[in-house]
């Protein structure tokens, strides 16, 4: 494998594997990482990070952090991180509808807005994995 | 000299207190093993993440700047300390020694600042300070009964604010530093400004940046904050648990010292007196001759 992949949360490390390829969420759009990549470092969103060893593809549900890439070595810094196996279906159905519910009554000058986009887009994020 | 029955119900006592210490003891070791490994959870993101922020930062320190104002240090004037303690005692010398250590703190910098605020982690360290009648900026409450991440980051982002606004200049975090189950070290850690080392001479090729460098460590750096505040806490945690063992193991030592010290003189009380109503028999045995 030509890759070493690392998710750490504040919490925990969430998984060390060797693969292929990194997709993941950049803050300025989605990209790929493969073998001999420049050294690197972006912001993520709130998103699906994706890690590819031989044509398997394992997801993880991000919710925003920062990615570094240097020596074939991915180091993924999340502020949350879920194996599909650990995300909470139902829960994350309901943080979708309650947080769209509160963004629909809010405008984009308020202060509460970037919060609740947020929200928004990790309980997204979780479904998509999950789904 | 106290009588038997005095003496078998000190023993009785002492025993049910041991039993508590005993227990006590027990639940700190189990407490302490979860601890620690939250500990070492929290590790590799800890360490990754101030890598990058150490480098990221001097390429921007090489090239003049600080690159991000949580990182500019100032004249100080204004300092405050975190204090961090446990809700709990009977830790030993755990919560005392935080206390002390701020006393001394206060005494030794009072010519250097203009103003040094306190504010507390904890209800031990609320209630020292009350008692010496030391004003508290603001008791943080809560944090220790369920300890995340995110209380943490709470507590960081407040003092970043308030760095930012220039309400204060420094900020020190107090706390004990887990070195072992059986060793804490009272640490005083700089908070703010955010210290990332000397400007390195930064040969090497330079990473790419997404969004550019001043936007990433925008993000970089409060988070960095939150990580510090975060450790903090978990080793206070550790090392409460770890105090709290060492203490109640050796309560529970005293204690059996104690116990045998009573029984001796117990037995002692006891062969003396069945030695008196023995002669007592005898002599009046020997009167009815």
């Amino acid at each position: 494998m030509a890759l070493t992949l690392e998710i750490v949360t504040p919490e925990k490390r969430v998984a060390r594997l060797e693969c292929d390829e990194v997709r993941a969420p950049g803050s300025l759009g989605g990209f790929g990482i493969r073998k001999g990549h420049t050294p690197f470092l972006s912001a993520l969103e709130p998103g699906r990070l994706t890690a590819v060893a031989g044509g398997q593809e394992t997801h993880y549900a991000i919710g925003g952090g920062f990615l570094q890439v240097a020596d074939d070595k991915v180091i993924v810094l999340a502020d949350t991180a879920e194996a599909r196996d650990e995300i909470d279906v139902e829960r994350a159905r309901r943080a979708f509808q309650d947080a769209s519910d509160r963004l629909r009554s809010l405008t984009e000058q308020d202060g509460n807005y970037a919060l609740e986009a947020a929200r928004v887009k990790r309980a997204t994020a979780r479904i998509t994995v999950a789904g | 000299m106290p009588s038997l029955r005095d003496i078998r119900r000190r023993i009785g006592s002492v025993k049910s207190t041991q039993q508590i210490t005993k227990a006590m003891k027990m639940v700190a070791a189990a407490k302490l093993r979860r601890a620690q490994e939250a500990i070492t959870k929290a590790r590799p993101y800890a360490t990754l993440l101030e890598q990058a922020l150490v480098r990221i930062a001097q390429r921007a320190a090489s090239e003049g700047g600080a690159g991000h104002p949580l990182l500019a240090a100032r004249p100080v004037k204004v300092v405050e300390l975190v204090v961090i303690t446990s809700d709990r005692g009977l830790a030993g010398g755990f919560n005392s020694n935080i206390g002390r250590r701020v006393q001394r703190f206060l005494v030794e910098n009072a010519d250097r600042y203009e103003k040094i605020l306190i504010s507390t982690i904890g209800k031990k360290g609320r209630d020292f300070f009350r008692a010496r009648h030391v004003s508290i900026r603001k008791d943080y409450t809560g944090i220790h009964q369920k300890l995340s991440a995110d209380k943490a980051q709470e507590i960081a982002r407040e003092y970043g604010e308030r760095f930012l606004s220039g309400e204060l200049d420094a900020v020190f975090l107090v706390f004990n530093e887990f070195k072992s189950a059986i060793s804490q070290k009272v640490a005083v850690k700089q908070l703010l400004p955010v210290e990332t080392g000397p400007a390195e001479d930064s040969a090497g090729i330079d990473f790419l940046y997404e969004p550019a460098r001043k936007e990433l460590l925008e993000q970089l750096v409060p988070r960095h904050l939150d990580v510090q505040v975060f450790r903090a806490l978990l080793d206070s945690a550790a090392s409460e648990h770890g105090a709290r063992m060492t203490a109640m193991e050796s309560a529970t030592k005293n204690a059996t010292d104690m116990i045998a010290m009573l029984s001796l003189q117990y037995n002692r009380a006891r062969q003396a007196y069945i030695t008196k109503e023995l002669s007592e028999i005898v002599s009046g045995a020997e009167s009815l001759k």
